[in-house]
């Protein structure tokens, strides 16, 4: 009889508490999809903010082996870019350079640093220190990870004859014109700088001043053409201004002699089949100023043609170089003939292994031979 | 007068520049259209091996690819017009 009536309780009570668990459970599910709509919700938020951080860059380690010196194991560049970028109305740019000495000691450096306004479809407005837009493999072709060799032709190499850097304006964009299409750049600029000692130039220098010392600007552009179904891009530069000798940098002090300054650029880049032809031709000169302590005009002329063939769909690539490097001076002439194979991982994680013969063309001067060995990684 | 001539160049090749981009401004006023993915797929094919290897659209995520080719629009000189057609072909392939 006991028995039965607790059946009957416990009978009555899960009746009662049936509906009342059904609808905890029921809450229960609502909250969990709620806080799952949330979860996904905050998960999807870095697709739509407006403004966007992003990192880029690139890095090389290497070997090197000259001829009159022994092997050196090389830890190139670390080239971090930062990007910030709001909408599509502007973007901060900025990549840092930080290298190893032979001490051991890191060096960091600015390469650039701008803030590109997007002020329509066909111009950006570039303001601060940028690379020059002057000729291509300054400006494009030298991360490690892009150019095909493990060095700079020469000629083209930091305080060589191409311009590397710029303090100032520079407005760039495309346009089409007709079946081709047009990139162009135009700039203003602090220019370059320049020492001399005993009647000679010493080194052209443009590391892109942040100061203008001497008074003086520059200015110019390049203008290329790109012929997409033919893979062929061809461009032309020029710059023009004024520049003085530097005669101290501690403190600063110039000439007081205004020159004139240019710079003249043909760039090639053709892309048939599996091949990849650049070729390109830069000058800057100054011109002659009878009250400097180096009077007479001095050019610096660097010219490569460079030509590559990728095995696809393997992973091996050959390349080969000729570049020729012309100072005022003879000890800096050069002449080198470079060959090389490079295994390309991915498009942007590349190994190389080069041979450079390098000569200096002038009587009494020579110039070491190389092997150089690189891993490039662009990310 | 040297450097007064040079500087008067100088400030007609900006001026130049200024000049081409108002025009150019003009022209396309209205004329800006959205990301299409086959001109994108074109305009990447055309325009990123310019320079480097072709890079896989599976590399990056849409943020990435965003700042990516806009940061190669001021590199490459691409237009607006360019810049939208590969964004959209890239995160429409990743």
């Amino acid at each position: 009889m006991k028995f039965r009536r607790s059946l009957l309780a416990g009978a009555i009570g899960l009746a009662v508490l049936a509906p009342a668990s059904a609808e905890t459970e029921l809450d229960k599910l609502k909250a969990e999809v709620e806080a799952l709509k949330k979860e996904v919700a905050s998960a999807a938020e870095w697709k739509t903010p407006r403004t966007l951080v992003h990192m880029a860059g690139y890095a090389d380690i290497g070997f090197t082996d000259t001829e009159s010196e022994p092997g050196t194991f090389k830890m190139g560049r670390f080239s971090p870019i930062f990007h910030y970028q709001i909408d599509e109305l502007v973007m901060l740019e900025a990549e840092m350079e930080f290298s190893v000495n032979e001490l051991g000691e890191t060096e960091a450096a600015l390469e650039y640093l701008t803030i590109d306004w997007f002020m329509n479809d066909h111009a950006a407005l570039i303001a601060g220190k940028f690379l020059s837009p002057l000729g291509q493999f300054r400006q494009n072709m030298h991360p490690s990870w892009i150019n095909k060799m493990a060095s700079a032709p020469v000629g083209f190499g930091h305080d060589q004859a191409a311009p590397n850097a710029e303090v100032g304006l520079q407005i760039r964009g495309g346009f089409g014109l007709g079946g081709i299409s047009a990139n162009y750049a135009v700039f203003m600029g602090n220019g370059p700088t320049a020492e001399g000692d005993a009647g000679e130039f010493e080194m052209i220098e443009s590391p892109g001043l942040n100061g203008n010392g001497d008074g003086t600007y520059v200015g110019g552009g390049r203008l290329g053409l790109l012929f997409p179904d033919q893979k062929l891009e061809i461009g032309f530069s020029a710059a023009t201004g004024d520049i003085d000798i530097r005669t101290n940098t501690d403190p600063l002090t110039y000439e007081g002699a205004k020159r004139d300054y240019s710079v003249l650029g043909a760039d090639l880049a053709w892309r048939p089949g599996n091949f990849d032809v650049r070729a390109e031709y830069i000058q800057q000169s100054i011109g002659e100023q009878a009250a400097s302590a180096v009077p007479d005009k001095a050019d610096w002329t660097a010219w490569y043609g460079q030509v590559a063939y990728r095995f696809l769909p393997s992973k091996w690539e050959v390349v080969a170089r000729y570049s020729n490097y012309d100072t005022p001076g003879e000890e800096g002439d050069r002449v080198q003939i470079a060959g090389g194979v490079n295994y390309v991982f991915e498009s942007n994680f590349v190994a190389k292994l080069d041979y450079e013969s390098n000569d200096n063309p002038n009587d009494g001067f020579d110039a070491d031979n190389r092997v150089l060995a690189q891993l490039a990684y662009g990310f | 007068m040297k450097t007064a001539t040079s500087n008067r160049v100088l400030a007609l090749a900006l001026a130049a520049g200024l000049g081409l981009s108002v025009t150019a401004q003009a022209a396309e006023q209205g004329d800006a259209k959205e990301g299409d993915f086959l001109r994108g797929a074109k305009a990447w094919a055309d325009n990123c091996t310019r320079c480097h290897n072709v890079r896989d659209p599976k590399e990056l995520r849409d943020d990435q690819w965003k700042t990516t080719v806009f940061h190669m629009r001021v590199r490459g000189g691409l237009t607006g017009q360019q810049t939208r057609d590969i964004i959209k072909f890239l995160q429409e392939s990743n």
